[in-house]
């Protein structure tokens, strides 16, 4: 009996086998993707995550797009708008005869539609464009934004995730007013080149063509987004060629990847940075020159060349490279133990004498050896560090209520403006997960940082960028630790991937392909 | 466990005695207990002579070295802040210890007591404890160890005392089987007859013949705890950094695997052979503690 | 878990008084399941961290916070929590998960095949393989087989399951080749019937779903399998012996039975029934070793959704799957208890 299942096992093992090695990877256009994160919701109006917005974001279109691979604004369901003088006022025209993917029409109701949705539901996302006071039709194709106040950037808002325009069909799935939030977690409802097909859970998502698509259709047929909770395991299936394209490897991981045959590792800087906020109304980090004396003891050179491996630079400021209103003057600190001594002596503890704590969180690896630089560092001014971890979302959490001393964080900005770093990491209205993780306040900053968001004059809102971010280093709000560089790989048979700094986790899957 | 008592099983103070000289006879004859011992005995040295003999501070960072594969200098390699990792598995070996010792330890300590007080007394006391016994032992030992400690908060601290929380109704259980069979003895019964100090006789006649079950148990449950201590810190509940505990160094060691495989191996094997020294001490333990358990839970 | 020693016994081999026993012993367990259902409720709320903010999302303002906080009646007192949360788990509402957005019912259905699968695979490995084994090493008891079965077992004993699996990959995954990698199925999965995809594979022909998938099995059952057919191996191999040292089988043997008919018709039989205690109470364990290797396999399954709620505090996930883990885990342990009296209704414990 027993032998006879032996036999039975090892011959549906051979079966395997050889089934394996004739069927590959799906044939035809379809790009595997390897995401370490896993999605929740693919409901734009909730969703504040990269890693939905990777599935999202080309399954809707908005009114605004970003031009191909730059942070250039272009027509995407608008031809053309206008921005009234007193900065008030958008009107946006927008492109006739499309349709959503379940059929029903886009026009300007459709749009306030979805923003009604948007600000209705009152979620994460909304926060994005609280900026706007209403939505009104004009006629069947323009649309006026009526803002509460003026907002340089307001334009770009657009061309985010959370502009994505949902169609007014998902009213049809309405339960208890939910405004189809249940249905529409789980599908999608958009104008774009792709949609939600299927959506295993904890498994993939699988996104189709839309053969109806308005514009330039996409070249491929399938994007499959597969779940791969582990970096390494992720490594292992791009080698073996059963994923085709991941990213958020590990440093480390993906220098050994480079010159792999057969793997391409695409490197770009990008605007997203990596800092640790002080908690400034906690004790010893509320005097400015501890601060300081914090900024002068971390060994830079270590994180940027050894750990990071080059792949990133030491930010210069508040605001990263690249983004207009950044200054390339401002002060930078280095490693300099004597001067941290001095600082602290200066502030009434000679030689430390004191305890802080350093928080990170496991989905960003590199942290935890960039804790222990940190912890190395201080210990050298006679400060201890205790590194805590926690769950990301104990973490944010903890941020949120100020229970912390220092923690470790990064950001992306939503749109390619210095308002993304400032406005939110500087205000004291901020306090907390909004951006001003460091609970910094200082009236001067608060000023500045309210007159460069309405600020319409370009020369004036520089200028007041530059006080900013002088400000911001010399009181030392934040350790200002890297800039990183994006970085994708990709097999090579893999096409067509442009990279564009605002999009960073959402590869332009509408003009890839595969060539093999 | 299952334990078939019987009253012939209790000895009294002299038997006991010459028992333990007949059991040490045998575990000198059995290669595989003495081997238990060794690796054990080895596990000791290490951690009390750690500084000696570890060649590196384990927290001391050198960024240019970092991932160096075993050489002379580094004789376990190097992980990714440039940490020697033979250094870093000795200074483990304190830790383990210490969780083994600890939570063992503890349990036997509260678990004994209240299983006495349950065996003894009886009566609601006896049904509560039970029961709060019961529902506790309803979980998988991983997954309410796991959720104490996420409720707690990542530390090694917490993690050891989720362990005890799940681990002392074991020894409730065990004692109070002992309790309930050796109060209807009739020396005992006549001992409180005549009016002998309840302390007394527990003292006396009752805890000493707990030993051996209990002993048996807890060297049975040596290596479970560290097993289920490093699965919690592998998972990220345990230890933080830069504390070398052996499970967290394979947890990071993981994304190291494929280029740098010492990472994340070494700290495996010194778990490997401390537990099967604990497995193979604690099947002499049974052997020469009560060579009549045959129904055994193992 | 182990039976009291003053336990419900059943008294003798009288239906009606099996029947009664199987009735207390159910009885017995539903103290245990609210004792349960509190241990569970109670840790998630030590949880540090607020869990409307959480499902807010990091830019909510206060106003959506409160807004949520009242939805899910998170601003009331903690023993009226209980309550409603007692109501509604026996309506077979478990909540909705905040990090999924489903409710918790559906989640934990979504992932139980995969548990299943995996958990019954490596029992059915352990077993398949752990029995024979046992019996070869006590007929040929202190030979090379028994020697090297006690040598295996203690290392299968000891070793760590989630480095067991990360060095069984590197073997055989990323240097070998041989076996597929992380995930339970490397191409498409077959069409959904029950989730199982063994059961779905042959229930809808589809052949290489069937191949792919028992390949992907090979790895995880034989790591989370491991440890109980240590444990089988052992308990086959002293019962067996003891049963061998047993007066009756002496006689057979003195009689000039076949070895074989000894050992398959008397021996067996009655060695078999401590073993199958072995294998139910191993369940527990299975369960707390899918943790490890799901994790490190990357299988979609409960014991995934365990750990994925707990560190992310998704507190309806945690209360739920917690519970369900241990509803589980409390149903295999009285069905052994009945069937273990209904085997031998003498013994006691």
């Amino acid at each position: 009996m027993l032998k006879r299942l032996l036999v039975i096992f090892l011959l549906t093992a051979l079966v395997g086998i050889f089934s394996l090695t004739t069927s590959a990877s799906p044939e035809g256009q379809t790009l595997i993707f390897g995401a370490t994160g896993e999605l929740r919701t693919l409901d734009p109006h909730v969703s504040v995550d990269n890693n939905a917005w990777r599935a999202i974001y080309y399954c809707y279109d908005r009114l605004v797009e970003y031009e191909l691979g730059t942070t250039e604004l272009a027509p995407g369901l608008a031809e053309s708008w206008k921005v009234s003088p007193d900065g008030l006022t958008y009107t946006f025209y927008l492109r006739k005869g499309i349709k959503f993917i379940d059929g029903t029409p886009f026009n300007a109701e459709a749009v306030k539609f979805n923003f009604d949705r948007l600000l209705g539901m009152a979620l994460a996302p909304s926060g994005t464009f609280g900026f706007i006071d209403r939505v009104d039709v004009v006629d069947g194709y323009t649309v006026n934004f009526i803002l509460k106040e003026p907002f340089a950037p307001g334009v770009s808002a657009f061309a985010t995730d959370q502009g994505n325009i949902v169609g007014p069909g998902v009213m049809d799935h309405e339960v208890n007013g939910d405004w189809g939030q249940d249905w529409l977690t789980e599908h999608s409802a958009g104008t774009g080149p792709f949609y939600v097909e299927e959506w295993t859970h904890g498994v993939r998502v699988v996104l189709a063509r839309n053969d109806n698509y308005w514009g330039e259709p996409a070249k491929l047929e399938k994007v499959i987004i597969k779940y791969v909770p582990e970096a390494a395991d992720l490594r292992m299936l791009l080698e073996t060629g059963e994923v085709d394209i991941g990213e958020k490897l590990i440093v480390d991981q993906i220098e050994a990847m480079k010159g792999t045959p057969g793997i391409t590792v695409f490197e770009a800087p990008s605007f997203c940075c990596h800092y640790v906020y002080m908690n400034c109304q906690k004790p010893y980090l509320n005097d400015v020159r501890v601060r300081q004396a914090i900024s002068y003891a971390v060994n830079y050179d270590g994180i940027v060349n050894d750990l990071w491996r080059g792949t990133a630079t030491q930010m210069r400021g508040p605001v990263p490279v690249g983004l207009v209103g950044h200054d390339d003057t401002v002060f930078q600190y280095q490693q300099d133990l004597d001067k941290a001594k001095g600082l602290l002596a200066e502030a009434g503890y000679p030689g430390g004498g004191f305890t802080l704590k350093i928080m990170h969180a496991p989905v960003i690896p590199e942290w935890r050896p960039m804790a222990l630089v940190i912890q190395e560092g201080l210990a050298q001014i006679g400060i201890k560090v205790e590194i805590e971890s926690y769950a990301w979302a104990t973490l944010r959490d903890k941020l949120d209520k100020g229970d912390f001393d220092m923690s470790h964080g990064y950001w992306t900005p939503d749109y390619a403006d210095a308002d993304m770093f400032t406005w939110f990491w500087f205000n004291s209205e901020n306090w907390g997960l909004a951006g001003n993780r460091s609970w910094y306040k200082n009236a001067v900053m608060d000023e500045l940082v309210t007159r460069s968001r309405t600020e319409v004059d370009p020369d004036k809102r520089l200028g007041l960028f530059r006080g900013i971010q002088w400000i911001g280093t010399s009181d030392a709000v934040y350790l200002y630790l890297l800039q990183i560089n994006y970085q994708i790989v990709m097999r090579d048979w893999v096409k067509g991937y442009v990279y564009n700094p605002m999009l960073l986790n959402m590869p332009n899957f509408p003009d890839m392909y595969i060539e093999k | 466990m299952h334990l078939s008592i019987r009253e012939s099983d209790i000895k009294k103070r002299s038997s006991r005695d010459s028992e333990w000289r007949r059991g040490l006879r045998s575990l000198r004859r059995s290669p595989l207990a003495v081997l238990g011992l060794v690796i054990i005995g080895f596990l000791v040295v290490l951690a009390i002579f750690a500084p000696s003999l570890a060649p590196y501070s384990p927290t001391k960072m050198s960024l240019s070295e970092r991932l160096s594969p075993p050489s002379s200098t580094h004789i376990f390699g190097t992980d990714d802040v440039g940490r020697d990792i033979l250094s870093r598995v000795i200074y483990g070996s304190r830790i383990s210890l210490r969780i083994c010792t600890l939570v063992v330890g503890l349990t036997i300590g509260i678990g004994t007591i209240l299983g006495i007080v349950s065996g003894y007394w009886g009566g609601w006391l006896d049904e509560l404890i039970m029961r709060i016994s019961d529902v506790f032992l309803a979980f998988p030992a991983l997954i309410l160890a796991m959720a104490i400690a996420a409720a707690l908060g990542p530390s090694l601290e917490n993690v050891i005392i989720a362990m005890v929380a799940i681990w002392w109704p074991r020894y409730a259980r065990v004692t109070r089987g002992q309790v309930l069979v050796l109060r209807e003895i009739d020396y005992i019964v006549a001992a409180r007859a005549i009016g002998v100090h309840e302390s007394r006789i527990i003292m006396r006649h009752i805890l000493p013949n707990c030993v051996s079950p209990v002993l048996i148990q807890a060297t049975l449950d040596l290596g479970e705890v560290l097993l289920t201590a490093a699965t919690l810190s592998f998972i990220g509940f345990g230890a933080q950094p830069p504390t070398p505990e052996w499970g967290a160094m394979i947890s990071l060691g993981r994304n190291y695997l494929r280029d740098n495989w010492w990472y994340a191996t070494f700290p495996g094997l010194a778990i490997l052979l401390t537990v099967i020294g604990f497995n193979l001490l604690g099947d002499a333990a049974r052997d020469i503690l009560d060579p009549r358990l045959r129904h055994g839970a193992r | 878990m182990p039976l009291d020693l003053e336990a419900v016994i059943p008294p003798s081999y009288d239906t009606m008084n099996f029947l009664t026993y199987i009735v207390r012993r159910v009885l017995l367990v539903i103290p245990i399941v609210l004792g349960v259902l509190a241990i569970t409720f109670l840790i998630s709320h030590i949880v540090p961290g607020d869990a409307a903010q959480l499902m807010a999302g990091p830019r909510a303002t206060p106003e959506i916070i409160e807004r949520i906080r009242h939805e899910h009646g998170l601003d009331r007192p903690l023993y009226v929590q209980f309550g409603i949360y007692i109501a509604h788990v026996f309506r077979g509402d478990l909540g909705k998960s905040i990090l999924t957005r489903r409710p918790v019912t559906a989640d934990i259905l979504g992932y139980f095949p995969a548990t299943f699968e995996l958990t019954t695979t490596a029992l059915l490995l352990a077993v398949v393989v752990g029995i024979p084994l046992g019996i070869v090493s006590a007929v040929h008891k202190d030979k090379m087989v028994d020697q090297f079965s006690r040598l295996t077992s203690v290392i299968g004993v000891s070793t760590p399951i989630f480095w067991m699996g990360l060095l069984l990959m590197l073997v055989f995954y990323v240097r070998l080749g041989v076996l597929p990698g992380p995930g339970r199925i490397t191409g498409n999965p077959p069409a959904h019937i029950t989730g199982l995809f063994i059961l779905d594979s042959v229930l809808t022909g589809d052949w290489r779903a069937l191949g792919d998938s028992l390949l992907n099995l090979v790895m995880p059952a034989f790591v989370l399998g491991n440890a109980v057919l240590a444990r089988v191996v052992r308990m086959t191999r002293s019962s067996m012996l003891d049963v061998f040292g047993q007066d009756y089988v002496q006689t057979a043997r003195a009689k000039g039975l076949i070895e074989r008919a000894v050992v398959y018709k008397h021996a067996l039989r009655n060695a078999l029934i401590p073993t199958l205690t072995v294998v139910g109470l191993a369940y527990g364990e299975l369960l707390g070793g899918a943790v490890a290797t799901e994790l490190i396999f990357a299988w979609p399954g409960m014991a995934h959704y365990v750990v994925r709620s707990m560190t992310s505090l998704d507190f309806p996930a945690i209360m739920g799957v917690t519970m369900v883990i241990a509803l589980i885990y409390i149903l295999v342990n009285l069905l052994v208890d009945i069937s273990y009296a209904f085997i031998d209704p003498r013994i006691r414990y």
